[in-house]
Order: structure tokens, then sequence, then C-alpha cells
């Protein structure tokens, strides 16, 4: 028997639990990526199934299939040109209306689909009772209940699509009839079409030639820009009689049609009270209990991350230092050894005392918070607070993952929808001080001179933030954009998917960061055993000395830091020889070291993060950007600080 | 389907109270708020060059926002905050800049 294969696209609105069925039908054999060449993410998998070997992607979440994101241009042109042998439409039976409206687009596209309508148990709560049958009919395509998080309906759902692939049934067609007047328009054009080769079916091509839909446009205008102008003039005639854009009224019409579907195929029967979901989305976006709700939750989230960051990351590094002996007794003391101990090694455990401490916790709790609903709310929330420096609310959560790590805080920017907030996002986010620097602020300043001069020091940084938060912003050219985000009901995550999400970003975190931790620390154990410490100290020493008043030897502690930000603190006290630091330094000394830590570079896996995200250049200009002006406010609180203490 | 009605006269969502309710009428993409520079291109996803009020237009317009729809403003969120509106059977929150262009008929 010859292998037989399948192609199988997951397609739907984000948030209908696209991601949890995926994973129940890919185990672990996914495989995350980019679209080649884009920035969007790109998640496979394989299953075998009844003698099949399927190959799953799952297209990003989307709300409409235009080409004005790249995540929906993406899962357009997937459909079209890979032609997938089956796509299987994940939508939300509490929110028919608006999944039906994605469905119907896809059903213009005339691909081969089945149809998973999930959360049926949340519909049921919210008094939806959605008639299968019925939409069935209505839609002319299989529909499959699923309750995705308890692993309901999965399976019979992969039969049917594969049923229905060997069937090789053909649905009828048109699915949306517009109104009179478009119809005709659309047909005129599929005439103008009839000999052109495109990959998009020919009712897709007319309608969204009358609809403007710029990528089309290209494609057709490359064969006969004549159907261009027809399309033009067309789409105007469209114009005069409803007073709208073309786009506009064919949008309206196809959600109209949705609507029509969704209402005959659902019963209301319960009459809509507050559900125990409902009273808990009121009170936690309400003005009072919701802000409350909202720092209490973000300082118990960050509390625990570093009550157990701190515990577990001193156990694994006594753990893995506990190895050295072992090392030495095997690479000897000698310069292999040095370079292999202190070069590789202390490399890696500077990774992993961070990643796990610190990083995993951080994504299961960002995880758990994104798909129960609540990031959504903070996103609401804080909206007004992330305008001031330019951006919409949804910039908030890179900005709080950067108080643990500006690592998966960068990569986390992607949310944003443009570039330009994604990079001003990115940029603000490298100013927040991160587990590491809070290690610093609290160890020197926070032992030495008291907590309200760490507080201090935590106040002057947000102050940074926001004042060149809004200088980037005006910086930057470009218009802001504006929040708009659906805030879907609460729910129970599904945890085997908040999981396998965190594990995937761990992955991330890994690939991205170690190799460039092992290296620098490698680069630096070099430098150090050919005795070019010293000198570098004093080729800054201009920078330290002078200008920071800071011990010369501070030059090499802050070059260390450049691997981890505590590191510089760790050097600090093991080149002076000391850990009681107010014998070395004095306070004025402890606050601008502090302040320089703080502000004068994203660490190098940051560094990396930023130029996976954005390229080398953009990147270069933030880092030579942030060490420049770390010493220019070092310098100069020194010499106010002088004034006054 | 969208009528204009001379005893109902427009008003942008941000106008609504909380528990209001609109149909809409139009989606202005309206003038650069509070004086805001407005050179340059929309910059990301979208490259080829359609402008970013169109954009948004549309993608109101995916969200279910088409000229005729009814619209609930279920709250808004405190310091000049954005507003959580309710259509379609669905939560949106909108930010304020966006909810500006939004031209509704208030419904009585």
């Amino acid at each position: 028997m010859t292998e037989k294969k399948l192609l199988i696209a997951l397609a739907g609105n984000a948030n209908v639990g696209k991601s949890v069925i995926f994973n129940h039908l890919t185990g672990l054999h996914q495989h995350i990526g980019n679209w080649p060449g884009k920035t969007v993410e790109r998640a496979e998998g394989t299953l075998y199934f009844k003698g099949y070997t399927i190959d799953i992607v799952d297209l990003p979440g989307i709300y409409s299939l235009s080409t004005y994101s790249l995540e929906e241009l993406v899962s357009r042109k997937y459909i079209a040109v890979e032609r997938p042998d089956m796509v299987i439409n994940v939508i939300d039976a509490s929110v028919l209306e608006r999944n039906l409206f994605f469905t119907l687009q896809l059903m213009e596209l005339e691909t081969p689909m089945v149809i998973a309508l999930n959360q049926m148990d949340i519909a049921k709560s919210k008094g939806v009772q959605v008639n299968i049958k019925k939409l069935e009919h209505l839609l002319g395509v299989p529909v499959m209940p699923t309750v995705a998080v308890k692993g309901v309906g999965i399976d019979k759902l992969l039969e049917k699509a594969i049923e229905t692939v060997e069937k090789k049934q053909a649905r009828k067609k048109p699915q949306v009839t517009y109104g009179e007047e478009v119809e005709q328009k659309i047909g005129k054009l599929m005439e103008k079409l009839e000999n052109i080769q495109i990959v998009y079916p020919r009712r897709y091509v007319a309608i969204k030639l009358l609809e403007g839909d710029e990528d089309i446009e290209r494609e057709i205008k490359r064969v006969n820009p004549e159907i261009l102008a027809v399309a033009k003039e067309l789409a105007g005639e469209i114009e005069c009689i409803h007073g709208h854009c073309c786009s506009t009224v064919m949008t309206s019409e196809r959600y109209e049609a949705a609507g029509c579907i969704a209402r005959a195929s659902q019963q209301l029967v319960s009459p809509i009270k507050p559900t125990r979901v409902e009273r808990l989305h009121n009170f936690t976006t309400h003005r009072v209990t919701g802000y409350l709700t909202l720092i209490l939750s973000l300082l118990l989230i960050f509390y625990s991350i570093f009550t157990f960051g701190d515990y577990t990351s001193t156990l694994l590094s006594d753990l893995l230092y506990g190895l050295e002996p072992f090392f030495t007794s095997v690479f000897g003391t000698g310069l292999i050894g040095a370079i292999v101990w202190g070069g590789i090694m202390e490399g890696l455990i500077a990774g992993v005392t961070v990643v796990l401490p610190y990083i995993v916790p951080f994504y299961l709790i960002l995880y758990f918070l994104e798909n129960s609903g609540y990031l959504s709310r903070i996103a609401f929330l804080m909206d007004n607070f992330m305008h001031k420096i330019g951006l919409h609310g949804k910039a908030f959560i890179p900005m709080m993952l950067g108080f643990g790590c500006n690592v998966p805080a960068c990569l986390g920017c992607r949310i944003m929808e443009t570039q330009r907030e994604r990079l001003l996002a990115a940029f603000a986010v490298t100013l927040v001080p991160c587990a590491a620097t809070t290690v610093i602020i609290l160890g020197l300043v926070g032992n030495y001179l008291g907590v309200q001069w760490a507080l201090a020091l935590y106040l002057f940084n947000f102050l940074i933030i926001f004042v060149l938060g809004r200088i980037a912003f005006k910086v930057v050219p470009g218009e802001p954009t504006a929040l708009m985000m659906e805030m879907h009901d609460y729910r129970w995550p599904h945890m085997k998917t908040i999981l396998k999400e965190t594990w995937f970003r761990v992955a991330e975190f890994i690939k991205i960061a170690f190799p460039l931790i092992i290296v620098g620390s490698l680069a630096l154990k070099i430098a150090d055993v050919a005795g070019l410490l010293q000198p570098i100290a004093s080729v800054l020493s201009p920078v330290t000395v002078v200008w920071l008043g800071l011990p010369a030897i501070t030059g090499i502690t802050l070059i260390f830091g450049v691997l981890r930000k505590e590191l510089s603190l760790v050097m600090l006290a093991a080149l002076l020889g000391t850990t009681n630091f107010a014998v070395v330094l004095t306070p004025v000394q402890m606050i601008v070291f502090t302040l320089v830590a703080m502000l004068y570079i994203p660490c190098i896996a940051t560094i990396a993060a930023l130029v996976r995200s954005f390229g080398w250049k953009k990147s270069l200009y933030i880092t030579v950007f942030e060490i420049v002006f770390a010493i220019l406010v070092g310098g100069i609180a020194l010499r106010l600080l002088s004034l006054v203490m | 389907m969208e009528k204009q009605n001379p005893n109902r006269p427009e008003v942008p969502l941000t106008a609504l109270k909380p528990g209001e309710s609109g149909i809409v009428t139009v989606i202005r993409g309206g003038p650069a708020r509070h004086g805001r520079r407005r050179h340059g291109r929309f910059h990301g996803s979208l490259s080829h060059g359609i402008t970013k009020d169109v954009v948004f237009e549309k993608r109101l317009m995916d969200m279910g926002l088409t000229p005729g729809t009814k619209v609930t403003v279920v709250r808004v969120a405190p310091f000049h905050g954005p507003f959580e509106i309710f259509v379609r059977g669905s939560r949106l929150a909108l930010g304020r800049g966006m909810a500006e262009r939004i031209f509704v008929e208030i419904e009585t």
C-alpha cells in the first residue's frame, strides 16, 4: 500500500480554541517556525490516522481574509496556493455571527472544508443552542460539534474531514448571494476573467476586484490591466447606488448573510442574565475593582516568580557549580580547564539559572492569563496609560513580561499590529528593569542605602521609560494605532496547550539566547586568560573613573553585565575581593553604578531577540543609544548627587 | 439599509453613555487626532501603501461594524480610556481614537 498523505489546514478567528484542537491532533509532533520571509508564526504538526499521514498547519487566528494584515495575507495565500486537501474551520459556537463571517469568506475561496463548532459548552452556558443540522444545511458544509478543551468530538471531526476528502463531494456554490446589483457586477467581471489564469477561484477574484483588494489587483494588472479599469467602474456604480464604498457594501452584505445563518440556526434558550463569567468580567474591568485586581494580581505574580526564581536559581547554581571539581579533574586547572569551565560551562550555567527559575514560570503564567482571557482585560485597563507613550493597551503585556526578562518581552512585541509599534514597544521594553536588574538594585542600593533609594531608582526608571518612550514615539515616523480587540468570555484554559506553548517559547529562548551567552562568556574568559581585562579597564577609565567617578574595575564588570546583568554585581564582588560593598563604594558610587547597570544596554540575549525581530541596524541603534544614554545619566547623577550626599 | 433620519442626528460613538445603543451610519477616516503629525505611510504589515485610514475602516468593518449595525456601549474605561462595546454578539475593546471615527444614530 502506498503511503496516503493529507494536508489539512486549521483556520478560524483568534481565541476559538484552534490551537487546542491543533494540540489534540498533533500531540508533540509539532514544529513552530515562521512563514518564509515573514514575521508571522507558522505551527505545523503531523499525525497518523486510519492509514493516513496527515500534516496539519495551524493558520494564524484572524477575523477576515482581506489583506490588511500579514496574518490574513499569509492565510489566504496558503489556502489558495498550497491548496490543502481540507480546511478545518474552527468556529466559536457562542459568537456564531462573527465566526460565520469568516466562514463565508473561506467558502468563497472554494476550498474543501469541515466546520468544527467549538466551545459548545460555553455557548450552552450562555443560553445559546445551535441547531447543527440546520447550520449544516444552510452552509452546505459538514459541521461537527466539539469541546476542544475536554477533547470532545476531535476524533469524529477528523473522521469527518477524511470522509469528506475521500468522497470529494462538491459543495453547493456560490455561498453568499449578494444583492442583485452586486451579483450582476460579479457576473460581468467573471465573464471578463474567463481566460485569465490565476490561483484564486474566478468568482473570488471578481468579488475581490470589486472590493479593491490590492493584492488581487496587482495580480490581475500583470495579465490584463483593462479588467482593472472595468472593475473600478463597476465598483463606482455600486457606490453610487448605496452611497457607501463598494467594499463596505460587500462586507455589510456578507455580515448580513452571516447574521441570517446565525439567527436561523441558533436558539437563545434562557433569558440573558449575568452569568458567573459575566460577573467576573464586570468585576475585573470595573473602574475601581478592575484596577485593584490588576495591581494585586501583578504584585502576586511578580512576588511569587521572584521568590520562586531566587530560590531555584540559587539551588540550581549551587548544584551546577558542584560540578566544578569534576571538570577540573578532567580538564585540569590550566588554560583548557579555565576555558572549558570558566568559559563554556559558566555561560551555560548563567543561561540555565535564568531559564528554569524565571522564564518557565513566567511563560506559564502568561499563557494562563492569555488563554483565560485576562490579558485582554489588562490591555483594556492599561490602554489610556500606554497611550501616553503612543502605544495602545496591548503593549502593556510585553512591558509586563519585561520585568521578568527582556528577551521574551521583546519577542512578545509581535502582538502589536504594525512594525512601527513593535519597534516602539520593544524599545520601551529594553528599558524595563528585568529580574537581573532588580537583583542589582536590591542587592546594592536596597541593601546598603535602604529600600527608599531602591524605590526611587525604580520610579526614576519609569520616568525614563515614559520620557524616552514619548520621544521615540514622536521621532519614529508614522501614526499611532488605536486599540481594537475582541474580549472573549473568561474560560478555564486548557493546561496541556499552555504547557506546550510554554515549552515552545522556552525552546525559542534557548535557541536565541544560549549560543550568544556561551560565546560571550567564552570570549570574556579568553580575554581574562590573555590578561586583557586590566588594559580594557584602563582604556575605559576616562568614562568609568573620570566621568562616572567609579573604580576602574567597574569597566570590566559592566562588560560582564552584557552577558547577564547581575553578573556585573557578582563580578564586582569578585574583583574587589569583598561582598561588603560599603567598604569599597561610596553611596553615590553605588547609585551611579546601579543607574548605569540599569540603563546601559539590553543584555546580549535581548540584543539577539531585537536582531531577530528588527534586524541588525535598528538593534544597534537601540544598543548604542542606551549605552551613551546610561553613561550620560550616570555622570549627571554623580554631579547632582555629590551636591546633596 | 442605511437611511438618514433627520430626527436622529449622527453622533460619534464616544458621545454614547454606557448602556446606550446606536446604529452605525458611517466610519470616518477622520483627521489626525490632537494635531499629531501625519506624514509617512502606514508602516508594517501593510506593505502596499494603503493609507492607514482605509485600513482601519476596513478592519472595523471586518469586526462587524458595518453601516446599519447596532452597537451598544457597555463601559468606558476611566481616565479617558477605551470603550467596551457589544456588537454582533461579541464584546470588543475599542481605543478612543477608533471610537471617535464611528458615527451612529442614537437608538431610543
